[in-house]
C-alpha cells in the first residue's frame, strides 16, 4: 500500500511534476517499475516505450485512476502549492490543474460539441443544484459565462461552427479536437494527452503538432504526451523518457534519444544474439 | 449570439437558440402545454369528454412525474431501477396515513412523505458505487417487493390487503379540492416537474449526469464525483416517484399493495424506453401510449383483449418495436415528420 507520504518535497522552482520512483504491480506483474522522471514548467515532454511498455499505465498512476505501490509524485498545483497526489481522489485531480485525453476519444455521444467542452468546466460551477433548478440568476450567469468560454476555447481550434452539432458522428479527427478543447476549460496547469495523434492523418497530426505548440505558449501550461508517432514526438518534444517493460531506458532530448543504443534495442531488438 | 445553425430536426435539442418568438421559449411550451392539458374537466363538463377520462388522463400525468424521475436516473445517468413502484406506493401509502390517521396538513405530509423514501433512495445510491447493470437492478426491485410486502402485512398502518383510502387534498388549511381541482393540481405539478427537470438536465448536473453515462473515466477525470452525484440521481428519481405516489393517492383516493408490483415498475420503465429517453415529452407521449392505449382500445378487440394481462404484451411487443426502429423513443418520429413535410414544401424554403 502506498503510504501517506509526509516527506519534503524535492521540485525546483522550474519543475512542475516529478515522478519518483514509482512501481505499481498487477499480481506478479511489474507493469511500472522503480520509475523516476521529472518535468519542467512549460515543457513539452514526450513518454515513448514500445507497445506494453507501461505508458498509459503511468499516466494512470499520475491520475490516480491506478493506485501505485509505490513512489511518489510531486505536482505544482495551480494554487502554486506543491503537492503529492499519491492518495488523492479521482476527482480532485483536475481541481489542482492537472487534466487529460483519453487513448479512445472519451466523449458523450448524445451531447452537442458544445455540451462536451462544458463538462470540462465541471469544477468551474459553483451553483447549487437547487439554483440550477430553479435557475436562479447566478446559476444563469455561470452557465452564460461558461459557454462564451467554451465557444472561444472552439473558437481557438477552429471548429466553433460545429458547436450545436452532436459528438456521435462526427469525424474522428473533430473528436480528437473537441477532447482537447475539455482540457482547456479548466485552465490547466498540466495537460497530459494519451495518444493525441492516434487515428489521425499525415495533414492531421501535422496541425496537431502545431496546436500543441500554441497551446502550450497560449494557455501557459506544460505538455505530456504518450505517442507511438516518433516523427511527431521527436519534432515538438523538448524532452523525452524512453521505457520498456515499466522500466527507464533513457532520458534526455530527442536527438539523445534517437542515438541511445538502448532505445534503438528496444525497438529495433538487439543487433546480435 | 451566434444562432446560425439550427441544425437539422425540431429545436427541442437545442436550448440557447431559437429565441425569435415566445413560442420557441420551452418555459412558455411547459406551460401552454400544461394549459391545454388542464382543459380536459372542462371538456368533460361541456359533455365532449366521458367524465372517466378526467381519471385516466391524470393517472397519465401522475405515471409521468414517476417516469421523468426514472429518466434522470436511466436515461441520463445511465443507471437502472427497478423499484420505482415501491416507492411510489410508499409514499402513497404514508401520506395516507399522514393525512387521514394522524390529520397532518396535506402540505407537510406532502414532504414527509417525500423525505422517507428518498433516504431510502439514497441508500440505495451507495449501493450503485459498488454494482451496476443487473445487479443494481435486482437490489432495487427487492427493495421495492419488500416494501409491497409491507403493504400487505404491515396491517396497522396500511390496512392490509383491504387497501387504505385518503381524501382529496385541503390546501393551505381550507382549500378543499374536488376530482377536477386536483386533477388541475396534477397538472400544475407536472408542469413545475418538466421546468425543474428542464433546467436541470440542461445545465452543469445534467451534462454531469451523462458524463457518467457515457464514460465513468472521462466522468472523473473532468472532476465529476460519482459518489455525489449517483446519490443525487437515485434522490431525484425517488424524490420524483415518491411526489407521483402522494399525486395517485390523493387522486385515485384508495391505495393496495397490489397496485405497487413489479409490473409497475416495468411499466414505468416501458415508458420512458417507448417515449424517450432523455426527453421530457417523450416520457409523457410514453405515459400516454403505455396507460392510455391498453385502457381505451386494446379491451374493446373482440378475443385478445380479453386476455390478461394482454396490456403488457402489447408494451413489450411496443418495446421491441421501438428499439428497432426509433431507438431514442417515438419522441424522434415527430421531428422526423417534420423534416418530411418541410422537403415537400421545397428546398428553397429551408429556412422559413
Amino acid at each position: 500500500m502506498a503510504e501517506k507520504n509526509t516527506a519534503v518535497h524535492t521540485l525546483a522552482p522550474d519543475e512542475i511534476l516529478q515522478v519518483k520512483n514509482l512501481s505499481i504491480n498487477f499480481g506478479g506483474l511489474k507493469a511500472v517499475d522503480d520509475l523516476t522522471f521529472t518535468l519542467k514548467e512549460k515543457e513539452i515532454f514526450g513518454l515513448i516505450g514500445p507497445n506494453g511498455a507501461g505508458k498509459t499505465t503511468v499516466f494512470n498512476c499520475i491520475t490516480q485512476f491506478y493506485k501505485p505501490t509505490a513512489g511518489e509524485i510531486w505536482f505544482r498545483t495551480n494554487k502554486g502549492t506543491v503537492e503529492n497526489l499519491i492518495g488523492k481522489q479521482v476527482h480532485d485531480i483536475i481541481r489542482l490543474g492537472l487534466v487529460r485525453t483519453f487513448q479512445n476519444v472519451e466523449l458523450i455521444r448524445e451531447l452537442s460539441i458544445i455540451d462536451n467542452v462544458l463538462i470540462g468546466a465541471h469544477i468551474d460551477f459553483k451553483a447549487s443544484v437547487l439554483s440550477q433548478a430553479l435557475k436562479l440568476p447566478k446559476a444563469r450567469r455561470e452557465e452564460r459565462e461558461l459557454r462564451q468560454q467554451a465557444e472561444s476555447v472552439l473558437d481557438y481550434l477552429g471548429i466553433v461552427e460545429l458547436k450545436d452539432q452532436l459528438a456521435g458522428g462526427q469525424p474522428y479527427g473533430i473528436l480528437k479536437k473537441v477532447e482537447l478543447a475539455r482540457t482547456l476549460m479548466c485552465q490547466p496547469r498540466l495537460i497530459i494527452l494519451d495518444e493525441p495523434a492516434a487515428g489521425l492523418n499525415d495533414v492531421e497530426t501535422e496541425q496537431l503538432a502545431e496546436t500543441i505548440h500554441t497551446i502550450r505558449d497560449k494557455y501557459n501550461c506544460t505538455i505530456f504526451l504518450v505517442e507511438h508517432d516518433m516523427r511527431l514526438v521527436m519534432s515538438i518534444c523538448n524532452h523525452i523518457c524512453a521505457i520498456s517493460f515499466g522500466k527507464l531506458l533513457a532520458n534526455g532530448t530527442p536527438s539523445e534519444i534517437q542515438n541511445n543504443k538502448s532505445v534503438q534495442e528496444a525497438y529495433l531488438g538487439a543487433e546480435e544474439d | 449570439m451566434a444562432s446560425k445553425i439550427m441544425g437539422t430536426g425540431a429545436g427541442k435539442t437545442l436550448q440557447q437558440n431559437g429565441r425569435k418568438t415566445i413560442l420557441h421559449n420551452p418555459y412558455f411550451q411547459f406551460v401552454l402545454f400544461g394549459v391545454i392539458i388542464a382543459c380536459v374537466p372542462l371538456l368533460s363538463s361541456a359533455g365532449i369528454l366521458r367524465s372517466s377520462y378526467i381519471t385516466l388522463v391524470g393517472s397519465v400525468l401522475i405515471y409521468s412525474v414517476a417516469a421523468m424521475g426514472l429518466n434522470l436516473l436511466f436515461g441520463y445517468s445511465g443507471l437502472i431501477s427497478l423499484g420505482t413502484a415501491g416507492f411510489m406506493g410508499l409514499a402513497a401509502y404514508m401520506s395516507a396515513y399522514l393525512t387521514s390517521n394522524l390529520g397532518l396538513p396535506f402540505e407537510l405530509s406532502l414532504v414527509i412523505s417525500i423525505a422517507v423514501p428518498v433516504i431510502i433512495g439514497i441508500l440505495i445510491g451507495l449501493a450503485s458505487l459498488r454494482m451496476e447493470g443487473l445487479y443494481l437492478a435486482i437490489v432495487t426491485l427487492c427493495v421495492s417487493e419488500v416494501l409491497r410486502k409491507t403493504f400487505e402485512e404491515l396491517e396497522v398502518f396500511t390496512n392490509g390487503f383491504s387497501g387504505k383510502t385518503a381524501a382529496y387534498p385541503k390546501i393551505l388549511g381550507f382549500l378543499q379540492l374536488n376530482r377536477d381541482t386536483t386533477y388541475v393540481l396534477l397538472v400544475v405539478a407536472l408542469v413545475i416537474i418538466m421546468i425543474l427537470t428542464y433546467n436541470l438536465v440542461n445545465g452543469q448536473t445534467g451534462r454531469a449526469f451523462h458524463a457518467m453515462r457515457g464514460s465513468v473515466v472521462a466522468a472523473q477525470a473532468m472532476g465529476v464525483n460519482l459518489l455525489k452525484y449517483r446519490l443525487l440521481a437515485f434522490a431525484l428519481a425517488t424524490a420524483y416517484a415518491s411526489l407521483s405516489g402522494v399525486l395517485y393517492v390523493h387522486f385515485i383516493k384508495y391505495t393496495y399493495p397490489s397496485t405497487w408490483t413489479m409490473g409497475m415498475s416495468l411499466n414505468i420503465l416501458a415508458v420512458i424506453v417507448i417515449g424517450g429517453l432523455r426527453s421530457i415529452y417523450g416520457t409523457i407521449l410514453g405515459a400516454a401510449i403505455v396507460f392510455i392505449i391498453p385502457d381505451l382500445l386494446l379491451k374493446q378487440i373482440p378475443v385478445l383483449g380479453q386476455i390478461n394481462g394482454f396490456s403488457y404484451i402489447f408494451s413489450g411487443v411496443l418495446i421491441i418495436c421501438v428499439i428497432m426502429f426509433y431507438p431514442n423513443g417515438l419522441i424522434k418520429v415527430f421531428p422526423e415528420l417534420a423534416g418530411l413535410f418541410r422537403k415537400k414544401k421545397g428546398k428553397g424554403e429551408s429556412n422559413g
